[in-house]
């Protein structure tokens, strides 16, 4: 068996369970923690100053395989790293030998293992060369500085995308901030099942439980659509998180994802709150009132309407419409995991080109009954005034008619050229959204 | 209402089946059930202090009680008592005399209650609901502190010597939202840190002070289906509670995917898992001396109102804890 090279330097961590030999009589300290199988463990870094890698999915099981004809100068026994399984950098935390291993993300195959030394006269000398560690420790988590090119970012990216797979995957709870590269990725509200729970139990006594469904759908869809862009990462997206990621505030107007324009959500809303729980004003159990103060306050954002940082734009409330125009509210599956989606569901043309309907016809999507209540940039305007304004609209607004009203849609005639291309390509562009429903001959369902 | 309700106190029917239903998991541990169990999901368990002799477990609930039972050394239960809120409970603790209980609730108040009299008055006022409460006295701690999880992902950390003050805010080791944090000391029995759990399976261990952050800090991955199968995507649920054992300093987790599993911090290993349960677990605590681990068994809302079924009863688990908690030895 060949011999393990951490072992001699006293820190294998697969101890027992080791494939290599570990010469008795060598040394023996440090390491450890490896023998209790099954526990996966993430070093998390944050000490930049180390340059410390971190494998992808840290599992703790996994070797490294160093492609030997990668390797510089005076290593020794390649064989010992050989037919190890994956890629995997298992020996997260060692510091020296451990640089430029483990790409994360989906570089598995091309493990920058430059730098990696195994004989036991230099075993340190992979500290010598700093610079070439960026590479590899670049994993999924403490970038450690370094050069900020595009390889970096194609990879910081590449974990995003891989997280966002993940998440949708694995059915985890989607109503929770997500933070990568010491940024906050914009675009999801972080809330707890116990506030959705107090919700629900403050509308259960009024018998209408739609209003709830409603907001939670509409949630629910924001997530998905959010989940969706950074996992398809079409350029304009890549561009807007690679601002992000750099530092630079998020973009605001119809760059969509990243603007805190609280006040048009906020108000939008607590105009939802009020119209269903029937008590305008107070909104009582209502903890999704703009005033907040409870539940929302310790998110420390400007915004603070106790959904932190969501999708303030005003180019929201995407597929609320949606489901609010369909004829079955029904709050169908409620689940994170990515099924074949249902949500979006009836205009799916409509839901899913984030149907970004707007302030003529958008309060429908607040779980109004009617389908269409007119006025309603009013909604939109104000804060708190939107909320004792709101309650009054939805009875004024009924005047409107149903379906393919104008507050819903837009006749072509109303609406430009640029509008109109963005309504009949594939996918709307970053920046040029139309403001402004879409015509109802453009939706296929 | 110091009684539930029924003569003996024993509950609407269904009371004590010790492990008697073989086929469903609602018990697959066969551990103690506790009797007269609340009817809504279950939000916050504590044990008594160690100054009062025997061992009382009080549990919040989202049906806006909070109930007392006395723990007997045979593992028998008895209901002692209740209190009401207008809102769910989410939160409960012990003075450290163990004559009185104070309860937070979403009604936004807070409120003493005392075991003697069985009177609760309310002690505190808030905007929105309340989310968790603590028993704090302390004149010979030197550090003493609290740490406390905000939404997007903060991280306060208050001493607590005269006056409450903020000591310090941390960068979250974590990248998904918080749910549950819990400090552990060390061996003089001071804090020295706090286990963060997030919805994503994943609970961080982080030192305040620690001599050497890079090594000393560290995550890992629990409550997720698959082990160490990585090729087929793992259901990840959220950790839903964490309790330090008070005498080895071990840890125990409970998460949405109704497991309970306990870990060795120093030694970063795993002791035990348990098996599934049929619902998620959402609350747990270890009785003073670290006998008695008590886990309950309720609907989290962790996928929303559909699964939420109000038929469905919810139990406390009440499980011999002194051996299964020892600390592993470490290997060097």
């Amino acid at each position: 068996m060949p011999v393990c090279n951490f072992f001699l330097q006293g820190r294998c961590r697969y101890g027992e369970k080791c494939w290599n030999e570990h010469p008795r009589g060598g040394s023996r300290g440090g390491g450890g923690g490896g023998g209790g199988g099954g526990y996966n463990n993430n070093y998390s870094n944050r000490s930049s100053g180390q340059q410390q890698p971190r494998s992808g999915g840290g599992r703790f099981g996994n070797r490294v395989w160093v492609n030997p004809s990668q390797q510089k100068g005076n290593y020794i026994q390649p064989s010992s790293f050989s037919s190890h399984g994956s890629d995997d950098w298992g020996h997260g935390g060692g510091g020296g030998g451990g640089g430029g291993g483990g790409g994360g993300g989906g570089r598995r195959e091309n493990v920058k293992s430059s730098d990696f030394s195994f004989s036991s006269q230099n075993r340190f000398s992979a500290l010598n060369t700093p610079s070439t560690f960026d590479r590899g420790s670049r994993g999924g988590g403490r970038p450690a500085g370094g050069t900020v090119g595009d390889e970096d970012d194609d990879k910081k990216l590449e974990v995003i995308q891989m997280d966002m797979d993940v998440w949708e995957k694995s059915g985890q709870w989607g109503f929770s901030c997500y933070y990568s590269f010491k940024t906050l990725v914009s675009g999801f509200t972080d809330l707890s099942p116990e506030e959705l729970r107090l919700e629900y139990y403050s509308t259960r006594p009024s018998g209408d439980l739609q209003g709830y469904m409603n907001g939670i759908n509409q949630l629910l869809s924001q997530w998905k659509n959010r989940v969706q862009e950074l996992k398809i990462m079409n350029p304009a997206t890549r561009a807007a998180l690679l601002a992000e990621l750099n530092g630079a505030a998020p973009q605001g107007s119809s760059g969509g994802f990243g603007s805190t324009t609280a006040t048009g959500f906020g108000s939008s809303i607590s105009s939802f709150g009020s119209k269903d729980f029937g008590a305008p004003a107070q909104a009582s159990g209502f903890s999704f009132s703009a005033s907040n103060s409870g539940f929302g306050s310790a998110a420390t954002q400007s915004s603070s309407t106790g959904f932190g940082d969501i999708l303030a734009a005003p180019t929201q409330p995407p597929s609320g419409f949606g489901t609010a125009s369909s004829s079955t509210p029904s709050a169908s599956s409620f689940s994170f995991a990515s099924t074949t989606t249902d949500k979006p569901a009836p205009a799916s043309g409509f839901g899913s080109a984030s149907g970004f309907s707007f302030p003529t016809g958008a309060s429908s999507s607040f779980g109004v009954g009617a389908p269409a209540t007119t006025g309603s940039s009013s909604l939109f305007g104000q804060t708190s005034g939107g909320f004792g304004a709101a309650a009054t609209q939805p009875t004024s607004g009924t005047g409107s008619a149903e379906g393919a009203s104008d507050s819903l849609f837009s006749p072509e005639s109303k609406l430009t050229e640029e509008e109109l291309s963005q309504f009949k390509a594939k996918k709307f562009t970053l920046g040029q959204i139309p403001l402004k429903p879409p015509p109802s001959n453009l939706l296929v369902v | 209402m110091s009684l539930f309700g029924t003569s003996s106190g024993f509950g609407t029917g269904g009371t004590g089946v010790f492990g008697s239903t073989t086929t469903d998991s609602h018990n697959p541990m066969k551990d103690v059930e506790v009797t007269s169990p609340p009817d809504d999901s279950i939000s916050c368990l504590a044990f008594s202090p160690p100054t009062m002799p025997g061992n009382f477990l009080i549990g919040g609930s989202w049906a806006n009680d909070v109930r007392c039972w006395e723990v007997q050394d045979n593992g028998q239960t008895v209901p002692k008592a209740q209190q009401m809120h207008t809102g769910p409970v989410l939160d409960a603790c012990w003075s450290d005399d163990g004559s009185k209980v104070f309860t937070a609730s979403c009604d936004k108040t807070a409120k003493m209650w005392d075991l003697n009299s069985n009177q609760a008055i309310q002690i505190a006022q808030h905007d929105g609901p309340i989310k968790a409460i603590h028993w704090i006295k302390a004149p010979n701690y030197s550090c003493i502190m609290t740490v406390v999880a905000t939404a997007e992902r903060g991280l306060i950390v208050y001493q607590l010597e005269n006056q409450p003050s903020e000591f310090r805010r941390i960068e979250s080791p974590l990248k998904h939202q918080h749910r549950c944090v819990a400090i552990f000391k060390d061996k003089q029995n001071k804090p020295t840190g706090f286990a963060l759990g997030s919805i994503e399976g994943r609970v961080a261990i982080h030192y305040i002070n620690p001599p050497n952050p890079a090594k000393d800090n560290f995550t890992f991955k629990c409550h997720r289906s698959n082990g160490t199968n990585t090729t087929t995507p793992q259901d990840i649920y959220a950790v839903n509670a964490i309790a330090f054992h008070p005498v080895h300093g071990t840890l125990a987790t409970v998460g949405s995917d109704g497991r309970f599993s306990f870990w060795d911090k120093d030694a970063r290993t795993k002791l035990k898992t348990s098996e599934q349960l049929d619902q998620p677990i959402t609350a747990c605590c270890f009785n003073h001396n670290g006998n008695i681990f008590a886990y309950a068994s309720s609907y989290d809302w962790s996928k929303g109102h559909e699964y939420y079924n109000p038929q469905k009863k919810n139990y406390i688990f009440l499980r011999n804890a002194a051996e299964e908690l020892k600390p592993r030895n470490k290997k060097w």
